[in-house]
């Protein structure tokens, strides 16, 4: 059954601004949606409109069937959890987590019984006397999270929960959030800039520019075959090579003098994509292009090269390779690559679509 | 820049025991003529150590009467200024958070316009719009009455003015997390602002307690009758005698409890005062 409809959802400012044109998307019961994209794509803008914080100018918001437009934030049973956590400060991590079930009219003892479960669940049974000044940055978004669950809401919104937490407790809190909501089977709407986040929780991915989404589905599908030029430098990391082409009979002509063959019926301008964990190092009798290298990020267990494309003209074209285990090539030597024709992404020059 | 010579902190500790003596020394004076007996002021010295009629002197001024043009008690006056300062001071409060909740949590039109139209009546205290107000009053029949006393003083631009700046350092996703809990604006009113706005009440409180307790222009222009005079305004009534002494002894008891209440105010609520002044408690 879908949960929450999004149709046609348009938002335009009183001042004329259109934030965002038109979206149409369905959420499945359960279905773990990330809304991504860089800053001012209008993502938070989306999810607070369906949270009801902002007003919908256009289109229908449904959930569980019924059009909740108009309704008041409180009345969409919906839970969000914000970036900042917003707890109330004089509050006790009780009180914050049953303050939204006192205000719905919720008996003592059930709200007593319910913050134990969820203060169970997220290990904050220790920590229901203090208060939000008390706690780390950790527990403060334990305690956020535990007040949108307290609810039993039929969705959770997350606006970028996780953008203050340092690095390592990041990657912890997120993989919990993902057995949590895999557990409670709750669905979710998930707001964030951070690609990795995106890829690692979404059960489908919205990637938004601009307002419109570029590309709705699986991580591995975005991965694969990015729709639009955008999804591709978007997704991945680092990004995807991207280079303006001409495609010939011949096959894509980056340059006057360097052509990778493959013989094709479509000619025009395109542009040529390749992610850079798909090049692979080659020798000069059988590589495809060289490049010269500028820079060198040693990982550990993989090595970054900052080069660029030595395609006979004067234009610098800035290529990068991601190679597996360390590998320390000279600064300013050439490095001959190989290509492999599956991992080519071409989309058109002008419309900057999938081809 | 901190110094850790002898001579500097020997300097230092000089220059505070000078200015403590200079600020102490009249309530010295105060404290000890309230034990002089009747006419020790008018030989000419003033007494510098304590008489022998302190007892007789607080009790007659507490309970009998203050004396000089005065027929009623202090106690009275002091319940009178109570009544006032405290009128004023809970008053203002309640009228400026309630129209800072306004300004800050509401969109309505005009509301920048209606904040500045609060801001300018800072440039009108009671002593420019004296007349005007004294004719509204009378024509209200509020002479000699609490609501008289208190009304005119309770609005309050400068205290509308910090609950605002208080408010508006409050996180716009607090607000929302308080929405989608499911909190109306008199919930959120009472459940989430006045709690974190505590502090700066408190600061307030102090501030206008003390303004309402030392006020003096007003209640001498509208009261008329003994029963309503109030602590601060009367000592002067106590110094003009038409003729005979200055009883200088029961002004001094009189001086000293007038200045009790307000003392008393800023040392009970320093902590939270302070608080309030300096950290917004994140």
């Amino acid at each position: 059954m879908t949960d929450l409809v999004l149709k046609n959802i348009g938002k335009t400012y009183p001042n004329g601004y259109q934030a965002i044109p038109s979206i149409d998307l369905s959420i499945e019961e359960g279905e773990f949606i990330v809304l991504v994209g860089p800053s001012g794509c209008g993502k938070s803008t989306l999810l607070r409109m369906v949270a009801g914080l902002e007003t919908i100018t256009q289109g229908d918001l449904l959930i569980k069937g019924n059009r909740v437009n108009d309704k008041e934030p409180a009345d969409r049973d919906i839970a969000m959890v914000f970036q900042n956590y917003a707890l109330y400060p004089h509050m006790t991590v009780r009180a914050n987590m049953e303050y939204g079930l006192k205000n719905r009219g919720v008996s003592k003892d059930e709200r007593h019984t319910k913050v134990m479960d969820v203060a169970q669940m997220l290990g904050l049974d220790e920590l229901l006397d203090r208060r939000p000044g008390q706690l780390s940055g950790g527990q403060r978004q334990r305690v956020a999270m535990g007040r949108a669950m307290v609810r039993d809401p039929k969705v959770f919104l997350f606006d970028e929960p996780l953008s203050n937490l340092d690095a390592k407790l990041r990657v912890q809190m997120r993989v919990e959030i993902r057995q949590l909501q895999r557990k409670l089977a709750t669905t979710t709407l998930y707001v964030t800039h951070d690609q990795v986040e995106a890829m690692t929780l979404a059960d489908r991915l919205v990637v938004l520019n601009k307002g419109k989404a570029e590309q709705i589905g699986t991580p591995m599908e975005l991965y694969d075959k990015p729709a639009t030029t955008f999804v591709a430098e978007f997704i991945g990391s680092p990004s995807m090579n991207l280079f303006d082409a001409m495609l010939t009979e011949r096959g894509i002509e980056l340059s006057e003098s360097l052509t990778l063959l493959m013989p094709h019926q479509y000619r025009g301008a395109i542009k040529w994509g390749i992610r850079p964990e798909h090049l692979l190092q080659s020798d000069e009798a059988n590589g495809d292009f060289s490049l010269q290298v500028q820079a060198v990020e040693s990982l550990g267990a993989e090595t970054l090269i900052h080069g660029v494309l030595e395609d006979g003209t004067e234009q610098p074209k800035p290529i990068v390779v991601r190679l597996a285990g360390p590998h320390l090539p000279d600064i300013g030597s050439r490095m001959w690559l190989t290509a492999p024709l599956k991992h080519w992404h071409l989309f058109d020059a002008t419309t900057q679509q999938r081809l | 820049m901190i110094e850790n010579r002898p001579w500097s902190r020997l300097l230092s500790h000089l220059i505070l025991i000078i200015g403590v003596f200079i600020v102490a020394l009249p309530v010295w004076v105060a404290l000890v003529g309230s034990t002089q007996p009747e006419g020790s002021f008018n030989s000419g010295s003033i007494p510098l150590w304590f008489g022998d009629q302190g007892v007789q002197n607080w009790a007659h001024v507490l309970f009998a009467e203050a004396g000089s043009t005065l027929q009623i008690p202090v106690w009275h006056l002091l319940l009178n200024s109570l009544v006032m300062a405290l009128g004023i001071t809970i008053g203002k409060i309640a009228i400026s958070i309630i129209s800072a909740y306004a300004i800050v949590f509401f969109r309505f039109p005009f509301r920048s316009a209606i904040f500045w139209v609060i801001f300018m009546t800072l440039m009108l205290p009671v002593e420019v719009r004296i007349v005007p107000t004294y004719q509204v009053i009378a024509n209200l029949d509020m002479l000699n009455s609490y609501s008289g006393l208190i009304l005119p003083l309770i609005a309050s631009a400068t205290a509308t003015f910090l609950f605002r700046q208080c408010f508006m350092s409050i996180p716009g996703e607090l607000v929302e997390a308080a929405r989608i809990d499911g909190a109306g604006p008199i919930r959120f009113f009472f459940d989430i602002l006045l709690p974190m706005s505590r502090t700066n009440i408190a600061a307030l409180f102090v501030i206008m307690f003390i303004y309402g307790w030392n006020q003096y222009l007003w209640p001498l222009i509208i009261t008329t009758d003994d029963t309503y005079y109030t602590l601060v305004m009367s000592i002067k009534s106590m110094l003009s005698v038409p003729d005979g002494d200055i009883q200088w002894n029961y002004v001094m008891v009189t001086t000293l409890l007038a200045m009790l209440p307000p003392v008393a105010v800023v040392v009970g609520m320093q902590k939270l005062f302070v608080k309030g002044l300096v950290d917004a408690e994140k």
